[in-house]
């Protein structure tokens, strides 16, 4: 077989989301397309059967016809679903971003959140990529580690580390909050006083510190005037 | 036969471990149970000098997880209980002489003999937790109202469920006063913050001490208020789950309850 440089691979393909992604050069021409889209497909077996395909040809125009005379190929060979072709993320308009929150269209939106129920010990560990939510306690002695947020429907007692490595615009969050110690992104805050007001409470950074507020009388996001993805 | 194996754990040393199985023991076996209470403290026994029993030790439960004696041999009856054995620790080894593979199979030999099994367990999260917990079909974690004890209380807690036995927690050491006060944790607090199923609430009690010097089993002294809330807590692992919990309550308390009841004070 040929060798051929990563760089240069005429066709590529990954799965994207429900689909395949087909990376293509269309400078090639139509028959070796076809071709190197032939072995891979062939690989592929039954995955490619009603596959969505959609064709990526880069930041190119036009090729209109290439790409339709592929996806006729793709059909008649493989019995892939449907063909299109990957639009660039073109400078989205406000108004369009605006729509979208508005119409609640979060239907496709796959959420980076860990949620969990239950009660963290002491000695546990629970470390979250992004967002971290718990539906339960968090014991003194057990520590909650997250990139993004921490909200705590319950009880923190222990440590709570948010906006891992440094993203200090993050906060934590909780019904009754007792924490040990939180941290977020490189503050950290110890002995804060305790307050036994059983009130939803949450830290966040302020001017390089962390400040601790009653989360309904300060309602930070309550500005916000519509749904946004954190 | 076929016995269930109860550890009894903490976390935290000096909580009343040792205490708490003695007790516990000497009540089911007062309820005609056939128990075996085991120090699974190798190197540090002490269950054996607060049962009174310590100069009659010829065999440990070393000797009979490794098949030097019998079960038999090494199980000791009580003076002055009948159905109640204890299998001493050794005091020479140390806790790696046992693995927790070897407890599995001395368990199954253990609920052929008895009823009930207490489990001594020493304090920590090491190799001597691992081995007492290794056979045991039950847990009951011992907490004091300290935030330290509770804190470790937490810890073994989580151990245990991630072993699958779900424990079941006894206060001990509470002093109703301080509780009053507010200067102690209350065991609403405790509970609330370590969420197991609570099975008995043991007050202070100066014949505590008086029972581990003697070697007189606490729930056979009949003033002890701690001996009797040992025996509601056996009374409720044997089966009388409807048993209400009683909380300890102070002297002048209980004058104040009375004096309100017939309508004097506030």
């Amino acid at each position: 077989m040929r060798k051929v440089n990563q760089d240069r691979v005429p066709v590529r393909i990954k799965g994207m989301g429900d689909g395949l992604c087909v990376t293509l050069d269309p400078a090639q021409p139509l028959s070796h397309l076809q071709e190197e889209l032939a072995i891979r497909f062939s690989q592929m077996k039954n995955l490619a059967v009603n596959a969505r395909v959609i064709f990526d040809i880069g930041e190119k125009d036009g090729y209109e016809d290439l790409i339709e005379e592929l996806g006729k190929f793709l059909r008649k060979t493989f019995g892939v679903g449907s063909v299109s072709r990957f639009l660039r993320d073109g400078p989205v308009s406000e108004e369009i971003i605006r729509k979208r929150d508005m119409e609640n269209s979060w239907y496709h939106y796959q959420s980076d959140v860990l949620m969990l129920t239950g009660r963290v010990r002491s000695g546990q560990k629970v470390t979250a990529r992004k967002h971290l939510l718990i539906m339960g306690d968090v014991n003194p002695g057990a520590e909650v580690l997250a990139g993004g947020d921490i909200l705590i429907m319950g009880s923190l007692r222990g440590t709570a580390v948010a906006g891992q490595p440094d993203n200090d615009g993050m906060i934590v969050l909780a019904l009754d909050f007792q924490p040990t110690q939180v941290q977020i992104g490189g503050f950290v805050a110890a002995g804060l006083p305790p307050s036994s007001k059983k009130l939803p409470e949450f830290a966040h950074v302020e001017n390089g510190t962390i400040v601790v507020e009653d989360y309904l009388k300060a309602d930070p996001f309550g500005r916000l005037p519509w749904p946004q993805v954190r | 036969m076929d016995g269930r194996i109860i550890v009894i754990t903490s976390g935290k040393g000096g909580v009343g471990k040792t205490t708490a199985t003695a007790s516990i023991g000497a009540a089911l076996a007062l309820q005609r149970k056939r128990v075996a209470v085991i120090d699974m403290d190798i190197g540090l026994r002490n269950l054996d000098v607060v049962m009174g029993l310590e100069n009659r030790i010829i065999f440990n439960v070393v000797d009979a997880v490794k098949g030097k004696c019998k079960l038999k041999q090494a199980a000791i009856k009580d003076r002055r209980i009948d159905d109640l054995f204890l299998i001493p620790a050794s005091q020479s080894d140390n806790k790696n002489v046992l693995s927790p593979k070897d407890m599995v199979q001395f368990g199954e030999k253990l609920r052929r003999e008895f009823d009930f099994v207490l489990m001594d367990c020493p304090a920590g999260i090491e190799r001597g937790f691992e081995n007492s917990v290794a056979a045991a079909d039950e847990a009951v974690v011992v907490c004091t109202p300290e935030v330290s004890s509770v804190r470790d209380a937490d810890r073994v807690i989580g151990l245990l469920y991630a072993r699958s036995i779900t424990p079941k927690l006894v206060v001990n050491r509470i002093i109703p006063e301080m509780v009053e006060k507010g200067d102690m944790l209350s065991h609403v607090d405790m509970v609330d913050v370590l969420s197991i199923e609570l099975v008995g609430l043991v007050p202070m009690d100066d014949h505590v001490l008086i029972s581990t010097n003697t070697g007189i089993p606490l729930v056979l002294q009949k003033k002890s208020k701690a001996g009797e809330a040992f025996q509601r807590i056996a009374m409720r692992i044997n089966g009388a789950t409807d048993l209400p919990i009683e909380v300890p309550q102070s002297q002048d308390r209980f004058w104040k309850k009375i004096g309100s009841k017939l309508g004097l004070g506030k």
